[in-house]
């Protein structure tokens, strides 16, 4: 029976983490490359009270597409890995290696592919320190927003208590990070009266609620990779807060309880 | 109009920061420029002028009728004073000197009001000023202005100094959005002219200071949600109003939205319905503001959502007048 | 020092004797032309404001916005019925305006215009304005560089208003010497005396406290007025550090025997009857008047 902690944890990993393999199989210029033309079916689960929860994605001349739940279609599943637990999934997700998946291949050359999507997320996520290079540094400021934005969503719709409660509370406003010159790795996060909804780009719709606009990449991964401290970094204007402050630092708590889960 | 939001600038002031420089800039030019402050010289950010031109800036202390009558007597004799105190204490506590001392005797004092609407929501009702408005474009002679941000803030001020007589200037505690993403001279402006953010011939938004960035983005929502193209005009100068630019939008739209931090009654939405009143042709017409009530205690964005003035109650109101339905094409998934 | 600055002998005294009686006589006027009037406040104010206009104050009427001009502030506005016909009287405007005192379309009425009446420096009539307004010009005089004095005329209800508190901290605050505060004490206001009312006493006192230099005086003797009012500019002159407040005890209605001391001739009427009575009773008060200064005087 796992308990509320290990279920929002999961969650993170299932709709924060996971869905990343998405980006950085068609950003890598490399791994797209080895997935051109190829049509594949994936899935990670869990198993939790004898249900499966699961994220699977699917793969259509090289494009993927990530869905939430057990894949339900008429194609076989090239390649799953099966956790019997939560518990186990989370661990082996934070970097216990002796929590391995039961994994099924129905064709080894695709789950070869994907373990090198899976491996390439690891290291970028491993990372302690900011990369030397800057589209890497983008790269990953791309990844962490997305995670951010899916994961909070994800856990507002599960019932984290204190993301749905802020959600719960809140008019229809949209929060986005955002890096000066760098739209192409911004993302957003739309909610309103309990509801939430994670976005690519800058929000289309209007000027967000709040922009939390790093200067550049460097000074988005302090936060991010949370040795910088928020305060700080607002006076000497590496982060520039876009709307109020106040609800800045809502935003800021959300994506430490995010942080928090997936460590 | 060039509202980009992508661009960081390490100059880019706060409202009341370019309220000081506006001030100060102006002291250079004219020897015969004042600054008087009730206690709140920090607060309004007059460190730039008062560092420049320390004996020219007088302290009342917290004393607000008295820093008026003491203004009024300045002008008389010679000085242009640049009065500034909270929004409300002008209005509201100060209302006999404003009424009496300057404007009955029309003398060039300009009332630098912050802290005005809501902007100051945690402080409640005592420091709101929902009826500056009202009180202000009810006194003969006095000019009523109010911003809707920063750099938009300094032009004003500028002008202020060359309109004649008493002139009153609305503006917020000093984090307002940015709607003119550019340097203060290059921010459009005509001082008894309304300024068209937004064209278009579906109906028409009029908003004056924290709404005119509520209603551009309302606007921005409505042609995203339902094609409609909104024309949103910032009624920057209450008094003398910009008629034709409302009598245009009669004609031209046939539906007027109001958005104020403000009282329903008394303020731009009836200076903007006596405008509609008189013309005497059919308009759809609504008023958003705060509807004869006081506000809670909050952060400012959420009071303007209770109050029915952020970007969403815009959109609401506008849809609820021409029998939309904005939430048809709404997605809650998440895009992965 | 002021322009014609003359010794106080009794020959000046008699002369302003003889200026404030004829000033008296034309305030009573005034108010019968304009059917009413605030008379009883206008007559106890008008020994101060004869021996300022007439004595000690640098004006010109043919050029009332001279900036080197000392500046005058009837706080109590509604003093007016008193202080037209002295500006009338020194040529700031004709008689004419007088007739019409009051009446639709005057120029002049119960409290003055500054924007319409030539010669008034402040639009006055709100109670409590005054001493602010007074602030406002020595301020000016100060950062102008200029040496003109600024005399203010309160009454004493007027000092009820907490505004009044405010002004007189600033201009203590401000060390503006070149400011003299007068409170026309005449002990009467609107629904009583002023004991009854709202006491303001000990009004001397409160100013001490308030860091003014203050001095306390009977507002009907021109010999003590010109002592406290020389003082008063001296110590601008010899770069004083405060302010001054100078107390009147005065009688509301002074001059007229029905009248005086009794707080209901604050505003009223003169019917045929009663002007002919207070007429009468202003010679003989004018008679007393020039005896003590044949009396006192030197």
């Amino acid at each position: 029976m796992p308990s509320n902690e290990t279920r929002y944890a999961n969650k993170v990993f299932m709709a924060g983490a996971l869905p990343l393999m998405k980006i950085i199989a068609t950003d890598d210029r490399s791994l797209s490359k080895l997935f051109r033309n190829v049509n594949a079916v994936y899935q990670v689960s869990a198993m939790a009270d004898g249900e499966k929860e699961a994220v699977h994605f699917v793969v259509t001349n090289g494009v993927w597409e990530t869905c939430q739940g057990v894949y339900g279609g008429s194609e076989k599943i090239d390649a799953e890995l099966a956790f019997s637990s939560m518990e186990k999934m989370n661990a082996f997700m934070k970097g216990d290696m002796t929590k391995l998946p039961s994994i099924k291949i129905k064709n080894i050359k695709k789950f070869g592919l994907f373990m090198a999507v899976l491996l390439k997320m690891s290291s970028l996520l491993n990372m302690t320190d900011a990369p030397e290079d800057e589209e890497t540094a983008l790269f990953l400021c791309k990844l962490y927003f997305a995670l951010l934005s899916t994961g909070i969503s994800a856990l507002n719709k599960i019932g984290h208590p204190s993301i749905s409660e802020w959600t719960s509370k809140s008019p229809d406003r949209c929060y986005q990070w955002d890096i000066v010159d760098h739209s192409e790795v911004a993302a957003y996060l739309r909610i309103a009266e309990g509801k939430s909804k994670a976005g690519k780009g800058i929000y289309p719709r209007s000027a967000p609620f709040v922009t939390m606009k790093f200067d550049n990449a460097y000074s988005a991964l302090l936060i991010l990779m949370e040795k910088g401290d928020m305060f700080d970094m607002t006076a000497n204007r590496q982060l520039i807060i876009e709307g109020g402050p106040e609800f800045g630092v809502q935003l800021g708590d959300h994506m430490v309880t995010v942080g928090r889960l997936a460590k | 109009m060039g509202l980009s939001y992508n661009a960081i600038e390490a100059e880019k002031l706060t409202t009341a920061e370019y309220y000081g420089k506006a001030l100060h800039d102006l002291a250079v030019e004219h020897s015969d420029v004042v600054a008087l402050t009730a206690d709140l010289a920090k607060s309004t950010k007059v460190a730039a002028f008062s560092k420049a031109f320390p004996e020219r800036l007088i302290n009342l202390g917290i004393a607000e009728q008295n820093m008026f009558g003491v203004a009024a007597g300045l002008a008389k004799n010679g000085f242009i004073p640049f009065t500034s105190t909270f929004a409300i204490f002008a209005a509201a506590r100060s209302l006999d000197q404003v009424h009496t001392d300057i404007c009955y005797q029309n003398v060039p004092v300009k009332i630098l009001a912050s802290h005005a609407g809501t902007s100051f929501g945690q402080a409640g009702s005592t420091h709101h000023s929902l009826i500056d408005f009202a009180a202000m474009r009810s006194l003969p002679n006095m000019t009523v202005m109010c911003p809707c941000d920063g750099a938009e803030a300094y032009k004003l001020v500028k002008a202020a100094y060359s309109i004649p007589g008493p002139v009153y200037i609305r503006i917020n505690r000093g984090f307002d959005a940015i709607v003119w993403d550019c340097g203060p001279e290059e921010v459009p402006f005509v001082w008894d002219k309304a300024t068209t953010m937004m064209e278009g011939d579906d109906l028409t938004i009029i908003a004056v200071g924290s709404c005119v960035f509520q209603a551009i983005q309302a606007a921005r929502m409505l042609k995203a949600d339902c094609g409609l193209n909104v024309r949103v005009i910032n009624m920057h100068t209450l008094k003398p109003i910009d008629k034709e630019a409302i009598i245009k939008a009669i004609d031209e739209t046939g539906c007027i939205v109001t958005a104020e931090d403000h009282v329903i009654q008394g303020g731009l939405g009836s200076a903007v319905a006596e405008v509609v009143a008189e013309h005497g042709k059919a308009c759809k017409f609504k008023m958003l503001g705060h509807d004869n009530s006081f506000s809670t205690i909050g952060l400012q964005e959420d009071l303007l959502s209770i109050a029915g003035i952020d970007s969403n109650g815009i959109e609401e109101a506008v849809a609820k007048l021409m029998n939309l339905n904005i939430h048809e094409n709404e997605s809650w998934e998440d895009e992965y | 020092m002021p322009v014609n600055y003359k010794p106080f002998d009794k020959a000046e005294w008699l002369r302003l004797e003889a200026k404030a009686h004829e000033l008296r006589k034309f305030t009573l006027q005034t108010s019968i032309w304009g059917g009413s009037g605030h008379m009883g406040g206008a007559l106890s104010a008008m020994d101060i404001m004869t021996i300022l206009y007439h004595r000690f104050m640098k004006h010109d009427p043919s050029n009332p916005d001279w900036d080197d001009r000392d500046r005058f502030v009837l706080s109590k506005g509604h003093a007016a019925v008193g202080y037209a016909p002295l500006l009338v009287d020194l040529g700031y405007m004709p008689v004419e305006e007088l007739h019409i005192f009051n009446l639709t379309g005057s120029k002049i009425g119960m409290h003055l215009d500054s924007n319409k009446v030539r010669g008034v420096d402040f639009s006055t009539g709100s109670l409590g304005h005054g001493i602010s307004l007074g602030v406002g010009a020595a301020l000016a005089g100060r950062m102008k560089g200029k040496d003109y004095m600024t005399f203010v005329l309160c009454g004493d209800g007027e000092m009820n208003e907490g505004s009044n508190w405010e002004a007189i901290m600033s201009a203590a605050h401000y060390k503006l010497s070149s400011l003299v505060v007068f409170v026309d004490n005449n002990k009467c206001m609107i629904d009583g005396r002023v004991n009854d009312v709202m006491s303001i006493e000990p009004i001397d006192k409160k100013f001490k406290e308030f860091n003014f230099n203050v001095g306390r005086i009977d507002g009907h003797n021109f010999s003590q007025l010109n002592i406290a009012i020389e003082a008063a500019i001296q110590n601008f002159k010899n770069g004083g550090d405060k302010p001054t407040a100078i107390i009147l005890d005065t009688y509301k209605g002074e001059g007229v025997d029905f009248m005086k001391d009794d707080y209901v001739w604050h505003y009223g009427t003169l019917d045929e009857e009663k002007a002919t009575r207070a007429f009468a009773s202003l010679e003989k008060y004018y008679e007393e008047r020039k005896a003590r200064a044949e009396r006192e005087g030197k």
